[in-house]
Parts: C-alpha cells; sequence; structure tokens
C-alpha cells in the first residue's frame, strides 16, 4: 500500500529528479471509474493520457478490500461494464478476487495498462491560470495535464475511529480495506468494530476460526437474504453463445433494482415488503430474544444501506460470537472496556468503520484558479454541476464524486453514465477547439437544488437514522436521489449552457512560456 | 456512564467444544485469579439466560474479585449445537466436565445445577467422582431430581412417560409444521403465558418472571424439547450421589413446583443427609426466576465454604 500521508509541499526524491511530463489527460484512479476513463479515452483515438495510480495495480476499491468474505452486494451480471461482459463469472454475486482479475484483465484487454503510472500517489494537483494546465505532482513524478479527471472514488480511504487508548492497544489492528493476510488470526480473540456492509461479510468469515469474536455495533443495519449460488458451466457456456442472454438477464436486474428506488424516494409504501422480508429473514435465523432485540433496527428500512447475507446473523448467534449494544468507553493494551463496565480481552482488532466518504480525501489535493482547494470550497457542502464539474475548477472533472452514489444498483452504472458525460466535454473542447472549459456557480446552484427538491422525504433523508450518505448539515451529499436512469438521462450529453469556454486562441491573464 | 468504568469486569464469550464435535456457548465473567469460580448450569428447554437474575445479584461479588462466573448453554440449548452423540443426561455430565477442563482448569469450583442442570451435575458427580471434594467444594441443586421423574403418573414428569417413542420420532419428523404453530402462540400471548404460569410458576410470580421464562423457553428449539424428554425419563442417579456427599450440598424446591415436585428433593436431602434443604413458599419449577435471593445466598455460602471462609452462617 502506498502511504498517503506525504506531506503537500515536498515532493518526493524520486520526484524531483524526474522532468515533469506532458500529458492531455491525466486520470486520478484505476478503479471502476478510473479504467473506464483510460477505455473511453483510447475507444476515442486519445493516447496521450496517463492513470495515475498509487498503488501498484488497478482495481482500486476490489484491490484493497481483500479481507476474508470480501464480495459484492450485486449480481455480477449487473455489476460488470456494459461493454466487456463476462460470461464466466463463478457466482451470481462474485467474491472479490474474482472482481478483481475481471478489472485486471479489462484493463490489460482494451490496453490501457499501459497507461497507468503506478506508485503515483497525487500530492497536489494545482490549477495555474497562465499555462492553462493542471500541474499533478505526485510520489512517482510531476505530471502537466491539459484536463484532470478525479476518478479518485468514494471508497478510498479508511476512516478510523477516535476512540480513546486505541493507540495503546498491544494487539493487531486493521480496517477492514486494509487487511493484511500475513497475519494469522486463528485461535484469537477478534473484536470488530462496525455493523456496514465490510463487517457483515468479514464477521462469517473469519467466526469459525477464531476463538471468540466480539462484534460492537452502533446501529444494527436491515439485512435481506443474499440469493447468491454458484453459475452452472452450460449456463457459462450458454452466456458466450448467447451474450444478447446476458445483456437480457443484465437488464432484468437492472430493472428489478430501480424498483427499489419507488420505495426509498418517491412512495415509501414500497419498501414494506422489503422490510417484511427483512424481519422474517432475522427471526428465522437468530432465536435468542434479547439478541434478536439487539439486532432489529428502529428506522425504516433503506435509510442506511440495506445489507445482503444468509451467514452474518448465523455468525453473531455462533457459541464463540458475542455481540456488544454498549458504546465503546476505551481501548487497553490488550482488552476493549465498553460504556457499561464490561472488560474484553481482545487479541485482533478489526475495523470496520468505513470510508471517507462525505468528507473526500482528494478534495483537500486539487487547487483551483483561486488558489483555494476542492475542500476549502466545499466547506459548506459539496457542490458541482452534474455531479462532475465545479466553478473555479477549469477543465477538470469529477467521477463516482457528490451524488452518485446508489445503495440499490450497480455503481458501474453511474460510472458509465458519467464516462460518457465527461467524453462528451471532452468532445465539445475538440470541436470548438476551446482551451479552458469550465462550469458556472448558477449550473451548480441549479444542480443543488435539484438534488435537494429529489431527496426532499426520501427515506434517506426521512427515514430516521444516520448514515453515510448525509454530510454534517445533515444534506444529501452522497447519493443519486432518483432512479439511475434519470441521471443518465441528465448527463448524456454535455450541458453546454452551463459552461463557459475559452478558446485556444484567447489570451490568459498572466501568459508565460509554456 | 463512565462513573461505572472506575470498575471494570472481565467478560469472555468461549465456544467448548466437546470430543464429539458439539460447541457449547459458555461466558466467563470476572477476574482470571478470583479464588472460586462457579459454574451454572441450566435447565431443559431453557438457555444460560435462566441464571441471568442469579448472575445479576452476584455481579458485584465478581466485580470484587470474589468469584468468578462460568454459564454455559447445554449442548442443544441456546446457541449451543448438538454434536454426534445420542441425547442422555450422562453426557450432559461430560459436557460439564468438558467445560470444567478447558474453562475452569485449576482451583476451587461450587457447580449450581437448575433441574436438568442439577441432573446435569449429579452425572458428573458420578462419572468423574474424584473431581468433588478435590475441585468441586460446593454444589447447589435447583429444583431437581435423582431419578424417578416418571412415577407419579399426575406429575408432568408421568404424563411425559406416556408418550411413546415412536411418537416422538413423529413429533421430531414434524417439528417444522410444530415450530409455525407454536409461532401463532407467542409469549406475549396471554394464552401462552397462563400455560407457562400454570406449569412453572407459584403464586407470587410477577407477569415480567412469566413472560421472560416464556421467552426464554420460546427461543429453545422443538428438538431440545422432543430429543431431551426421553433422556429425562431415563435419567436415575439415586444409587450414585456418593461423590457429593463429600462436599457442601444446598437443595432448593419450591413447594408448587409440579416438573419435580417436592418429594425428588426431600429424596436428595435423605440420601445426602449433611445437604441444606430450603423448601421456597408459594415458589413453582422456576425458582433461579422466582427466589433468586435465595439461590444467591446458598451459592454465596458455598463460595465462602470452598475459599476456606468456614461454615455457614
Amino acid at each position: 500500500m502506498t502511504s498517503t500521508i506525504e506531506t503537500r509541499a515536498v515532493p518526493s526524491p524520486g520526484a524531483a529528479a524526474q522532468p515533469t511530463r506532458e500529458v492531455r489527460v491525466a486520470v486520478i484512479g484505476t478503479g471502476f471509474a478510473g479504467l473506464a476513463m483510460g477505455i473511453k479515452l483510447r475507444e476515442r483515438g486519445e493516447t496521450d493520457f496517463v492513470l495515475l495510480e498509487r498503488a501498484d495495480d488497478v482495481g482500486g476499491t476490489w484491490r484493497d478490500n481483500t479481507y476474508p468474505g470480501a464480495a459484492c452486494d450485486v449480481q455480477s451480471h449487473l455489476y460488470s461494464y456494459s461493454f466487456a461482459p463476462n460470461p464466466d463469472w463463478g457466482r451470481s454475486y462474485s467474491e472479490q478476487p474474482e472482481i478483481q482479475a475481471y478489472l485486471q484483465r479489462t484493463a490489460a484487454r482494451y490496453g490501457v495498462r499501459e497507461h497507468c503510472v503506478f506508485g503515483a500517489d497525487v500530492t497536489a494537483a494545482r490549477w495555474d491560470e497562465g499555462e492553462r494546465r493542471w500541474h499533478v505532482t505526485t510520489t512517482a513524478g510531476n505530471f502537466r495535464a491539459r484536463v484532470l479527471i478525479s476518478a479518485a472514488g468514494a471508497l478510498a480511504d479508511p476512516t478510523y475511529p477516535a476512540i480513546p487508548g486505541i493507540e495503546s492497544f498491544e494487539g493487531t489492528v486493521m480496517h477492514s480495506a486494509r487487511w493484511d493476510s500475513s497475519h494469522d488470526i486463528s485461535g484469537e480473540k477478534v473484536a470488530v468494530i462496525g455493523t456496514g456492509a465490510s463487517a457483515i461479510q468479514v464477521v462469517p468469515a473469519i467466526q469459525p476460526q477464531v476463538e471468540s469474536i466480539t462484534v460492537y455495533q452502533r446501529t444494527p443495519a436491515w439485512v435481506v437474504p443474499r440469493t447468491d449460488h454458484p453459475v452452472k458451466p452450460w449456463a457459462r457456456r450458454l452466456y458466450r453463445l448467447l451474450p444478447g442472454l446476458q445483456r437480457a438477464i443484465r437488464g432484468v436486474l437492472y430493472a428489478f433494482r430501480e424498483f427499489l428506488v419507488l420505495g426509498m424516494a418517491k412512495q415509501r409504501m414500497f419498501l414494506k415488503p422489503v422490510g417484511a422480508l427483512a424481519k422474517a429473514h432475522l427471526e428465522r435465523q437468530v432465536r435468542d430474544p434479547k439478541l434478536r432485540e439487539a439486532l432489529t433496527p428502529d428506522y425504516t428500512i433503506g435509510c442506511k444501506r440495506i445489507l445482503i447475507s444468509n451467514d452474518y446473523f448465523p455468525a453473531v448467534a455462533a457459541p464463540n460470537a458475542e455481540l456488544v449494544t454498549a458504546g465503546i468507553a476505551e481501548i487497553r493494551p490488550r482488552s476493549i472496556v465498553s460504556e457499561d463496565g464490561i472488560e474484553r480481552p481482545t487479541d485482533t482488532l478489526v475495523l470496520a468503520t468505513g470510508f471517507h466518504v462525505t468528507d473526500l480525501p482528494i478534495a483537500e489535493k486539487i487547487c483551483g484558479r483561486e488558489g483555494r482547494t476542492l475542500a476549502e470550497v466545499w466547506e459548506e457542502g459539496m457542490v458541482t454541476n452534474r455531479s462532475a464539474a465545479v466553478a473555479g475548477f477549469p477543465n477538470m472533472f469529477l467521477l463516482v464524486g457528490p451524488n452518485v452514489g446508489v445503495g440499490h444498483t450497480s455503481m458501474v452504472y453511474m460510472i458509465e453514465s458519467q464516462v460518457s458525460y465527461v467524453d462528451d466535454a471532452l468532445r465539445t473542447m475538440e470541436t470548438e477547439d476551446l482551451a479552458v472549459l469550465e462550469t458556472t456557480p448558477e449550473a451548480q446552484a441549479a444542480w443543488r437544488e435539484l438534488i435537494a427538491e429529489k431527496s426532499k422525504g426520501t427515506v434517506w433523508l426521512a427515514g430516521g437514522c444516520a448514515s453515510w450518505y448525509l454530510d454534517k448539515h445533515g444534506h444529501n451529499s452522497t447519493l443519486w436521489p432518483d432512479f439511475t436512469f434519470r441521471f443518465r438521462k441528465l448527463t448524456k450529453q454535455l450541458d453546454r449552457e452551463n459552461y463557459v469556454g475559452v478558446p485556444a486562441g484567447a489570451p490568459a491573464s498572466t501568459e508565460e512560456a509554456a | 456512564m463512565t462513573a461505572t468504568l472506575t470498575r471494570t469486569v472481565c467478560k469472555r464469550t468461549a465456544a467448548v467444544t466437546t470430543p464429539d464435535g458439539a460447541q457449547l456457548h459458555a461466558t466467563v465473567e470476572g477476574a482470571e485469579n478470583a479464588p472460586v469460580t462457579v459454574v451454572l448450569a441450566h435447565g431443559w428447554t431453557l438457555s444460560q439466560a435462566a441464571w441471568d437474575d442469579v448472575s445479576t445479584l452476584l455481579s458485584d461479588r465478581v466485580a470484587e474479585g470474589a468469584l468468578r462466573l462460568v454459564r454455559y448453554d447445554q449442548r442443544g440449548h441456546g446457541r449451543s449445537t448438538w454434536g454426534d452423540t445420542e441425547i442422555t443426561i450422562d453426557q450432559l455430565g461430560n459436557d460439564l466436565a468438558e467445560v470444567i477442563d478447558q474453562l475452569v482448569p485449576a482451583g476451587p469450583i461450587v457447580l449450581g445445577g437448575h433441574s436438568m442442570g442439577g441432573m446435569t451435575i449429579m452425572c458428573l458427580a458420578a462419572a468423574r467422582p474424584e473431581l468433588f471434594g478435590d475441585r468441586v467444594l460446593g454444589v447447589a441443586l435447583v429444583a431437581t431430581s435423582a431419578g424417578d421423574l416418571t412415577s407419579d403418573p399426575r406429575s408432568a414428569g408421568g404424563r411425559m412417560a406416556k408418550v411413546r417413542p415412536g411418537m416422538l420420532s413423529a413429533l421430531l419428523a414434524g417439528a417444522r409444521v410444530l415450530e409455525k404453530l407454536r409461532n401463532l402462540v407467542p409469549p406475549t400471548s396471554p394464552r401462552h403465558q397462563k400455560m407457562v404460569r400454570g406449569l412453572l410458576y407459584g403464586a407470587d410470580a410477577t407477569d415480567e418472571m412469566v413472560l421472560e421464562g416464556a421467552k426464554i423457553m420460546h427461543a429453545s428449539t422443538l428438538r431440545s424439547f422432543f430429543e431431551f424428554m426421553p433422556a429425562l425419563g431415563d435419567h436415575d442417579k439415586r444409587e450414585e450421589l456418593a461423590a457429593l456427599s463429600r462436599v457442601p450440598v444446598e437443595i432448593f424446591v419450591g413447594d408448587s413446583d409440579k416438573l419435580t415436585p417436592e418429594r425428588h428433593a426431600r429424596h436428595l436431602a435423605e440420601v445426602l443427609p449433611e445437604a441444606r434443604l430450603h423448601r421456597a413458599e408459594r415458589t413453582g419449577h422456576m425458582v433461579t426466576q422466582e427466589r433468586p435471593q435465595l439461590v444467591v445466598d446458598g451459592l454465596l455460602r458455598l463460595v465462602r465454604e470452598a475459599s476456606g471462609g468456614g461454615s455457614a452462617n
């Protein structure tokens, strides 16, 4: 794992020795979004671009989350690129290694791997108004780009809880997204903090091999059954033979999942059967009345991400497991003390505590025309036009930024929508021969208004829970609060009227040697 | 909240694996170096939660370091699995031996058993007599019996005995359906509580007690009901209690106990003349819930004796 604690002002010694490399487009990140962008660039004949990757391989979230049991909550037929179907998925819901292999394979097949610069952790990206270029400083050298595209993603940088005494813990501490597979946890007393999507996968995966497992829960999640099954060899042959069939299944899965939006964003009534399903699932799997009560959420289903699992409940109800609902008071060198005064000896602490989602770390590194970082500009909330462009940040586009998150369906669908939008922006710059393309504050205000309007009354805002979907102001800054096909429609083409273009010939305010 | 942190109690969860592969869910509370460990075994179709009231009353002593508390779910009950052995009460005695060997390998022990848990202790005494007087230094037998549960035709045990083995397996086969039917009358329904109260509780039991007990029992499976039923009928340790006579024993019985009526406790007191018999009035089978303080006082007397603190009072 590449360190991200690099200070911004001081480039690494290796970087200083290298000359600045000129490229037309610099993309940050090589996860699903970065690779899709790279593939799109190649498709339109662009070869002058780099994909800056802080690690030593492509894959992003799917490269980093190697904890036992890591898998996708969306069926692989849907959770894959539309242009690169994979008839060989081994399971209906793929596990991390298979998704990672798919990304590696796809990157190689579409020729974007050679555009990747590995070990390139972006420490700063600064817009130079005179040169009309982005100056990107990385741990693997400096780059100067006409266009900067951040595909850094929302589930990239782990959050570590600030629990008193955590630094004094003498056992092993692992974040689920930074799993150390060389550390053998079998026979250990393991504590897991968190009950989100990562926790409910890692808990059942490690429960049988550890001496005991203690799950520290703040808020229980709604959990529905997982219809996971291996894909039969004949089915794989069929998908290979009839790609249309796989596409059709993809379409059915997509449509089926969009129905959830009806319940979450339109009419709460439609969520009732989903809630009933989750309740029945819990009652069938957990007999102990106290445990059942502790696992029953008090908010409307859908307010926080709905989780799917068949083995999470049995794992927390296992003979060697304990669910703790009292908060954590402090961590001692070899134990964890909960607020009810109970101290539990602990060998390994697994932090399944999620990611910096509403405070995207990449925003602290991108510095716009006025010398302010994106994070500073976003102090009062993340504002964008079409979730992709920000006023004051010319020639910059965001993928998987604010309000493109989805909890009910495939993120890849949203990514492909965004990639086509950015592609249209690049085409516009080319056809109009623009040196600079920048959105307007008015467009941002309108987009924010639209999001707020759509979010009103949705289960995420009115469902009675605190989730990572909402920022510190209680504003929905992460989720797309409507049908995903509506997002695709809104971002099908560049909304040219919401952008100001500066022709290539126009003089810049402070001309410098380019 | 933070005030309680001036005193913290160590707690851990452990799965005790038996030689036949059953995993017994155990909870260990208190300091490793406590002078005495109390191990509690629960009754038929219950779980370690049946000891919750007793544990709460003991918690101060646990926090002080006066004793360590081990509770576990018997196989086929609570969170524990079934294993591969035919279900007998003798097997439960072996399980208790396993719990002791793995979780309390050293130091004095006081055992407490309610109903089937008491029978479990008797089976342990028969199978591992050398433990008694050496490691086990005190025993509390609560609403339990040394055998002959089915001879009184009017008792619940007697009615139980009329169920033929063939019928049992038929019932077991239909357990899934029965389970669904059982869910139609949840513990919260008045009819359910009336039934539970009538069978298990004395006149003084509060509605909350009955509901709590009904919830614990409702959480147990019908399989544990049917599989343990013949095992309980077969239980007979009336001639094998010699090891128990070597240690202080406290016997508790409710005067309105319908499952293990008073004569069972009297019989135990006859075989163990040194034992102290406590008869609780207006009390049914659920003594640990109905008279937790009575049981706790007995356990603490045994703990004092075990830690060399002299005799009772």
